[in-house]
């Protein structure tokens, strides 16, 4: 049965739209959550890590005795231990590491603080205390920490031939670009340089694993989805997935970081296998900050070419992320290129993209991961206004794609059909009175005050579902109880996003029952169905859409059983505050529960053919993706003798679609600036020379406060997209489009001092505002002596195979080959058929089996194109190079760029 | 997180916690109002074999005139000399910088002499100490001492307090009344440590300052005194100050260091800036009033 259609946008709704009281709140408010540290089970025993000190060394011993020995200890577990396992340290694409990841440290460690012994004992104190007692030896080796590093240094992982663990676009600048770069009336160039920041949920990592059975587990883990979670861990340890079952009720925030699980998670189920009785490992906040992965770090150079009237005519970029040396997936981090312009009439962009290795705490997700692209293309648009002698406004009313250019299609592919940066900017500016400020700054300037105006302009894919094999719609479960209650068994889950709330609103309204009778259930792996859970924004649009589609065909349901009840048709029948009615008849009137005690225990005054019960399931399948556009300002007050920011206003004028509850949409939102501005201000995970982390105390991480954010003002500047409901995502975008609002503003500030540094470096601390103002640089800090790394230290690569008889290349028959995507590497079967120099063959992966003719032999080089329909059309170039037993080369994939392909001979 | 094993005891008079800290041969550490001994001991970088809870020593608590000024008990918490009278109208500089002294829920369990005792060079309660010329008392088996605030700091965290001695109390001395003071900081987030401060008192006679107490915090390895410009600023009248020349005299004492935070050079030109402008501010609404 298909789902009926809704008009876009819920119209007139009792809930929908309204601030109701969240669901949430009384149990989290009052101390009654239940989160991974409030499960307590007969028998459980705790763990604790022994961690490397060292960021790169060979392990020559463990010494794990006198731990052993001491009282309380019930065991202690080394990788050699869990080896057998086999666990796979799979990305969030559910893709195996391409370098060798495993739970515990074996023979080597790779960055401070890496797991290489787990304790068991009574208690957390005993075990730590123990951990303490577990004597390793070390081969010490110079340590990989910076992108310099990481460009010069030796590769850190055996078997590799540099740092680069994802490389994406071409090192070459395209003739015809150049040209148009270097010939237009302004080329502006821009650096920024992201420092390394730490998710840092409120909740730290945390799981409790207790074995029921032989392969049986129970996982109560902090995540953000534990549908996502069991199917990781089922394919990690290739269990069954419904012998998996993971529980994660509430969960203080998450932010990309506990997407899945990672060395510690791991580490604990597999030694809850073994031991047999329940494991619990709470994350203290000392471990959390320096070894639970990290993001952002990350550096970018953006040249941008405009005409004299300041449109933009070409653009090309170079980025460059740290992944540390064990990320959760190797990254490149492509969807900056894809998101850099896609809101902008920008005529050609071409980009070089890079990961690279080091030895520092691996990579993982943080709201709005591709950020970087809006950070660097609006500081860029507003130093580029300031060259031009243009207004910030007037550069981006001349370059935003507005509704009216419409539906066309950006120069990286990007399909545009319905967003509106233009319009929020244009609705922002009716509530703020730019004229009026800019008279306020030149006063205020002649007085010694520097304000400053800063304005953000953005768009953001949400909703992705069906063109990734984790992205799937959302499942909703309902039914009504002869109690006259709704209960919804939904796929997603909160860790912090209110959906219990906003799924309920929407089932209320759509079945005209009372807020108060609907309960949401998610957060338990056995109940409902599979979804990857909150990421990328997609909840409130995919989940919602579920919510309608199966509230809708319940109603229909009722209405269908009511009719036949009451001899009357289906069309005169309304659901009304858990009444239903019959137009015209008001006698007539039941309640809910009435029509469900029928509908369950009485199917023989159904109508014919119908089911009983009042129960219906619906996988909504959106658009494969949906945006989310909004126009951000702030106005800053920079003290010009100490270089500290104020934030006098902020204000958010967003397009995030049919809006559910305000109050989440605004919390999201605001949560998302909290971190922009600390990340701006304030944030900081630094490393020394030899790959320490600074900041292993919230005295030295310096989080915002309460006291560092000002109140924000809210434009709601919707309009429904076409996902059902017409819901568009706003998980993320307050931590993406809240940097360069910032940002901006600053420069604005300081304008009367100079710009900010060529390189934007961030944060920026008052010693760097400071020295904007003063001309001077006030930065020199007594620095640590640069670490070297020396390229002759070698590798611990393994010895090479034996290599074939030169000129002797064989390519006829099956290859096992990697090629790194832009969602991690993927590996695939390649069968060649050679007659005299044409080539033909067949790709098998994961995905399926494609087969291709047309290719060319020579020398050992062959060259053909495979077109491919998925994720999307694309025709893929292969130029790959046979020596003996092994070959490498590059697969060309259009406006992608080039990936590595790499690869042996199947045995 | 959990601190590494630890014996516990709760003495009720000073002599009997010298004596466990004689005893124990310094392997002992004092706990107060714990808001930085806790972390340190559940990160495991403070290790003790004995901890010696002061909480139950009656008269380490309390604030109360004294010969030679105002004591107050090492264990007083910082919410009660906060909310204290007598502070507030003899020493309310010093009410001021509690103001700073990290958020409501330390304060209430923070104490005076903690602070004082931990050393924290970029920590507001020491500094008053050494500006306003307070003087430490310290009690062990051997007997008692007092040592002036001055004296007391030698490097960050590091006083020359022996392992088995115990702060008792910290007396200011007495300031007149009318006295002017002066106090400002600079910190990232309310709470926090500062990046620069500086905090003072200056007493007048007939229109020109008779006595001058000056420090700094944030400013090098420990809380410091500014004497040269105290000795400066003796005799002079209110309206002849030069803020900025005073301020500078001020710097010269100071050696700050570069931290991920902030770096040197920042900490001299603001804190220059700062000491210059609570001076000028100071004398201004003191000739105005």
């Amino acid at each position: 049965m298909n789902a009926p259609q809704l008009p876009q946008g819920l119209g007139a709704a009792r809930y929908i739209g309204q601030r109701v009281l969240r669901k949430e709140d009384p149990r989290l408010l009052t101390g009654r959550g239940q989160f991974v540290d409030d499960i307590s089970l007969p028998g459980m025993l705790h763990c604790a890590f022994a961690r490397s000190p060292i960021a790169r060394g060979n392990i020559v011993s463990i010494d794990t005795s006198a731990a052993k020995d001491m009282p309380g200890v019930h065991a202690v577990y080394t990788q050699a231990d869990l080896a057998h396992f086999n666990a796979q340290m799979l990305s969030f694409f559910l893709l195996p590491p391409e370098v060798e990841i495993t739970p515990l440290a074996g023979s080597r460690v790779c960055y401070v603080g890496e797991p290489l012994a787990l304790v068991v004992a009574d208690s957390r104190a005993l075990a730590e205390d123990a951990a303490s007692l577990i004597e390793v030896e070390y081969e010490e080796l110079d340590p990989v920490v910076t992108l310099a590093d990481a460009r010069a240094g030796p590769p850190i992982h055996p078997g590799t031939s540099d740092n680069v663990s994802a490389e994406m676009g071409d090192e070459e600048l395209d003739d015809d670009l150049a040209a148009t770069l270097n010939g237009a009336a302004h080329l502006v160039m821009h650096k920024v340089v992201h420092q390394r920041i730490s998710q840092a949920p409120m909740e730290c990592r945390g799981v409790v694993a207790t074995r029921d059975g032989n392969e049986e587990l129970t996982l109560w883990i902090t995540c953000q989805s534990p549908h996502m979670i069991a199917r990781w861990v089922s394919l990690s340890l290739g269990l069954p997935q419904t012998a998996i079952r993971v529980i994660a009720k509430d969960v203080g925030g998450s932010f990309g970081l506990k997407n899945h699980p990672w060395k510690e998670e791991v580490s604990v189920i597999l030694a809850a296998l073994l031991f047999g009785r329940p494991l619990k490992w709470i994350e203290d906040r000392y471990e959390a900050l320096t070894t639970s992965n990290q993001c952002r770090e990350a550096e970018m150079t953006l040249q941008a070419a405009f005409d004299a009237e300041g449109h933009l005519l070409a653009s090309h970029g170079d980025y460059a992320c740290n992944n540390g040396a064990n990320p959760q997936g190797p990254d490149n981090n492509i969807a900056v290129h894809m998101f850099l312009w896609a809101a902008y009439k920008m005529p050609a962009y071409a980009f070089l993209t890079r990961g690279y290795y080091t030895n520092t705490m691996g990579l993982a997700a943080y709201r709005g991961p591709w950020a970087l692209e809006s950070l660097i293309r609006e500081t860029l648009l507003d130093k580029a206004a300031r060259k031009i002698g243009i207004d910030p406004v007037e550069i981006r009313r001349r370059n935003l794609v507005t509704l009216k250019d419409q539906p066309s299609v950006s120069s990286m592919g990007i399909p545009r059909e319905d967003i509106t940066p233009a319009e929020c900017m244009e609705k922002l500016l009716q509530h703020f009175d730019l004229a009026a400020f800019r008279k306020e700054q030149v006063a205020a300037r002649a007085e010694g005050r520097y304000l400053g105006f800063g304005l953000a302009t953005y768009v953001e894919p949400t909703g992705s579902a069906g063109s990734m094999p984790v992205m799937t719609g959302e499942l909703a479960q309902i039914r009504i109880e002869p109690t006259g209650k709704v209960t919804a068994t939904m796929s997603t889950h909160s860790q912090g996003h209110g959906t219990a709330t906003t799924m309920a609103q929407i089932i209320a309204d759509r079945l005209g029952v009372a807020y108060e009778d609907v309960t949401v259930f998610e957060g338990d792996s056995a109940r409902g169905g599979f979804s990857p859970g909150a990421a990328g924004s997609r909840q409130g649009v995919i989940g919602g859409g579920a919510a309608i589609s199966a509230a809708d065909l319940l109603a229909a349901k009722v209405k269908t059983i009511a009719a036949h009840l009451l001899n009357a048709s289906a069309e005169t029948i309304t659901i009304n505050g858990g009444m239903v009615h019959v137009a015209g008849a008001p006698e007539m009137s039941r309640k809910l529960g009435e029509i469900a005690a029928i509908a369950y225990g009485e199917p023989d005054r159904l109508p014919p053919g119908c089911e009983s019960g009042l129960e219906v399931q619906h996988r909504y399948q959106p658009p494969p993706m949906t945006f989310t556009s909004a126009a951000h300002a702030c106005v800053v007050e920079v003290d010009a003798e100490t270089g500290f920011v104020k934030i006098l206003r902020w204000i958010s004028s967003e397009d995030c679609g049919t809006v559910i509850n305000p109050a989440v949409v605004e919390g999201q939102i605001s949560g998302g600036l909290a971190q922009a501005i600390g990340m701006v201000l304030l944030e900081e995970m630094p490393f020394d020379a030899r790959g320490n982390p600074l900041a292993a105390t919230f005295k030295d991480y310096l989080l915002p406060a309460i006291s560092d954010i000002p109140e924000f003002e809210f434009v709601h500047a919707n309009t429904p997209s076409q996902a059902l409901g017409g819901m568009r995502g706003v998980g993320e975008g307050g931590a993406i489009i809240g940097p360069p609002t910032l940002v901006n503003a600053i420069a604005d500030a300081l304008s009367p001092f100079g710009e900010l540094p060529d390189t934007l470096a961030l944060p920026l601390t008052p010693t760097k505002l400071l020295s904007v103002i003063e001309g001077r640089d006030l930065t020199a800090h007594s620095a640590p002596a640069p670490v070297v790394v020396s390229a002759d230290v070698p590798a611990s690569e393994p010895a090479p195979a034996a290599a074939a008889p030169a000129g002797e290349v064989r390519v006829e028959g099956a290859w096992d080959m990697v090629l790194k995507t832009p969602m991690g590497p993927q590996g695939m079967v390649v069968t060649f058929a050679i007659v005299g120099s044409a080539v033909s063959g067949r790709f098998d992966s994961p995905e399926g089996t494609q087969e291709f003719s047309g290719g060319t032999l020579e020398e050992g080089r062959v060259r053909f194109d495979l077109k491919v329909e998925k994720p999307m059309k694309i025709t893929l170039k292969y130029d790959l190079q046979f020596d003996g037993d092994s070959v490498s080369g590059k697969c060309k994939m259009g406006m992608f760029g080039s990936a590595k392909v790499s690869g042996t001979r199947k045995v | 997180m959990k601190p590494a094993p630890f014996d516990y005891v709760a003495p009720t008079s000073v002599e009997e916690a010298c004596k466990v800290l004689a005893e124990a041969g310094g392997g002992a550490t004092v706990l107060a109002g714990g808001q930085t001994l806790m972390p340190l001991l559940n990160l495991r970088m403070s290790q003790p074999f004995v901890l010696v809870d002061i909480n139950k020593i009656p008269e380490l608590s309390g604030i109360s005139r004294s010969e030679n000024g105002i004591r107050i008990g090492a264990a007083t918490r910082q919410c009660d000399a906060l909310s204290n009278a007598l502070l507030a109208a003899e020493l309310p500089v010093l009410v001021e910088a509690l103001r700073h002294v990290g958020h409501h829920q330390t304060r209430n369990r923070g104490t005076v002499g903690g602070s004082i005792t931990l050393g924290e060079p970029a920590a507001e309660q020491p500094a008053c100490a050494v500006a306003l010329g307070a003087s430490i008392e310290i009690a062990s088996v051997r007997g008692r001492r007092s040592v002036a605030a001055t004296e007391f700091y030698v490097g960050p965290f590091m006083t020359v307090l022996e392992p088995d001695e115990l702060v008792t109390g910290i007396t200011f001395p007495h300031w007149p009344s009318g006295h002017i003071t002066l106090f400002r900081e600079l910190a990232q987030r309310p709470g926090d440590f500062a990046l620069v401060g500086m905090v003072g008192a200056l007493a007048l006679e007939g229109g020109s300052i008779t006595r001058a107490g000056l420090g700094w915090f944030g400013m090098g390895g420990t809380p410091i005194r500014a004497r040269a410009a105290e000795a400066a600023l003796l005799g002079q009248a209110l309206d002849s100050v030069n803020a900025d020349a005073i301020a500078e005299l001020a710097l010269s004492e100071c050696a700050p260091f570069d931290d991920h935070h902030a770096s040197a050079e920042y900490r001299r030109t603001v804190g220059r800036r700062l000491f210059a402008k609570a001076l000028r501010e100071a004398l201004t609404v003191r000739e105005a009033a």
